[in-house]
């Protein structure tokens, strides 16, 4: 079997998430949601409602009474967090797992999906165009789907990789991928995007966050809001191991999102402040 | 061996014998490591972005934020176990990494490079030596029995600073 053909197989082979998380995401999609349509999904689901249930009576959350409610957890939590425990509970194997092609933990990539989709509803406020934030936090979220498959190919080349970008035989860790593995995490999201039959717009996002100035026009508000935030959060330090800030800023963002120096500290603090909250736990998850 | 993390804009100092106190990934953060060598204690600092300026509240909230206030702050801390004029503080930078951005909008990591440094000159002090820059995520873990600063980077192994 190909290289090509063993990727393919893999895509094929991932869990897909509940129908609840995909029902959740398609409600925080409409920036007119109202927070009763989460709580009654999540209500809706018991092995969801039990997730919930049991990060709010966490250490980070436990407010001396403990939560009974599914009402009064997706309140303490937020509904950001809501969404994003259920699509880790519910797609473990691809958000919770080690990439060990990354050489990153278990945790790393939760975290920086999350921050990545903290931070694209952020810039998306920041747009020239109209655009959904909802629909920037779930692409955010999902950007790099791609890795659970891809890392297993890229085991043990991360040092050859690593030195192609720094000696400049590549542009950034997308071309270095390709070189390898002959295709690269964004394109192998978009395939498994497609498997999980998830909106075109966010398949989208996925396939080109890594170079949305090759995206068609219609796009390109989305997929520049992805790549941005990605970048960001890279840049708070939250990536997914050796191939955190090999990546390079696409050109003309300013045509969609006039960011400068400031907006760009705000938005870092925006995304310390929505995440300090769960830190703890995050810890506690993580391997020291 | 008890480790003890310093978050995003986050301050600890520490003269407790065995512990280890570590940075997460750093990006564009700047840590500042400071040892006084005469009280025998630890200090370290995770900066954030350059100047508080940009957010008076949160400053307020979260000192070690910023360049400005974090080093005040981590300076303060360094003060209660006995740092003064005669002790000779051993600072070491690390961080301020970047993304490959033609138009520099996104070099906050150069920013915080240039703001700690300036803020650190303000009490007349330097760091010794600096591992700065580049586009490499760094981890620092900084021993409190020796003093010692290593670094860790995925896939890079690690080195001492």
């Amino acid at each position: 079997m190909s290289l090509q053909e063993q990727i393919a197989k893999r895509v094929e082979e991932k869990p897909i998430p509940s129908m609840v998380a995909f029902q959740l995401l398609k409600v925080i999609e409409d920036d007119d949601h109202s927070l009763k349509e989460v709580i009654n999904l999540v209500a809706n689901d018991a092995s969801l409602t039990a997730e919930v249930l049991k990060v709010s009576n966490s250490a980070t959350y436990y407010r001396g009474q403990p939560v009974t409610t599914v009402n009064r957890a997706v309140q303490l939590l937020g509904e950001m967090m809501v969404v994003g425990v259920a699509i880790c509970a519910s797609s473990s194997v691809v958000f919770n797992s080690p990439l060990e092609g990354y050489e990153s933990v278990a945790g790393e990539m939760w975290e920086h999906s999350l921050r990545c989709a903290i931070s694209a509803r952020e810039i998306a406020k920041h747009s020239k165009k109209n655009m959904s934030h909802g629909l920037a936090f779930t692409a955010g979220l999902l950007h790099d789907i791609g890795k659970s498959v891809v890392s297993e190919f890229l085991v043990g080349s991360s040092e050859d990789m690593m030195e192609l970008c720094e000696s400049g035989a590549v542009q950034d860790y997308i071309e270095a991928e390709r070189k390898i593995v002959g295709t690269d995490h964004a394109q192998v999201g978009y395939s498994l995007a497609k498997h999980w039959r998830l909106p075109d717009t966010v398949c989208v996002g996925i396939r080109d966050h890594h170079r949305p100035s090759e995206a068609i026009e219609e796009h390109r508000p989305l997929v520049y809001a992805v790549h941005l935030a990605d970048l960001i959060s890279q840049l708070g330090g939250s990536g997914t191991g050796c191939d955190s800030l090999a990546y390079r800023v696409d050109s003309n963002y300013e045509e969609y999102f006039p960011l400068d120096r400031d907006a760009m500290a705000l938005i870092l603090l925006k995304i310390e402040e929505d995440f300090n909250s769960i830190k703890d736990m995050l810890m506690s998850d993580r391997k020291v | 061996m008890k480790v003890n993390y310093v978050g995003v804009g986050e301050f600890l100092t520490s003269e407790s014998p065995g512990e280890v106190v570590k940075t997460m990934a750093l990006g564009s953060c700047v840590a500042v490591t400071m040892l006084d060598p005469k009280n025998r204690v630890v200090g370290l600092l995770h900066v954030a972005l350059p100047d508080s300026s940009i957010n008076k509240k949160r400053a307020e909230e979260k000192p070690g934020m910023f360049a400005d206030t974090g080093i005040d702050m981590l300076l303060g801390e360094m003060k209660k176990y006995g740092y003064d004029r005669k002790s000779r503080l051993t600072i070491k930078l690390a961080g301020g990494a970047r993304i490959m951005d033609p138009n520099n909008t996104f070099n906050i990591g150069k920013r915080n490079i240039l703001a700690v440094r300036k803020y650190l000159w303000r009490y007349r002090l330097g760091a010794i030596a600096e591992d700065v820059g580049g586009t490499i995520s760094r981890t620092i873990a900084v021993d409190v029995d020796t003093g010692k600063v290593k670094i860790s980077s995925p896939g890079r192994g690690d080195w001492e600073l």
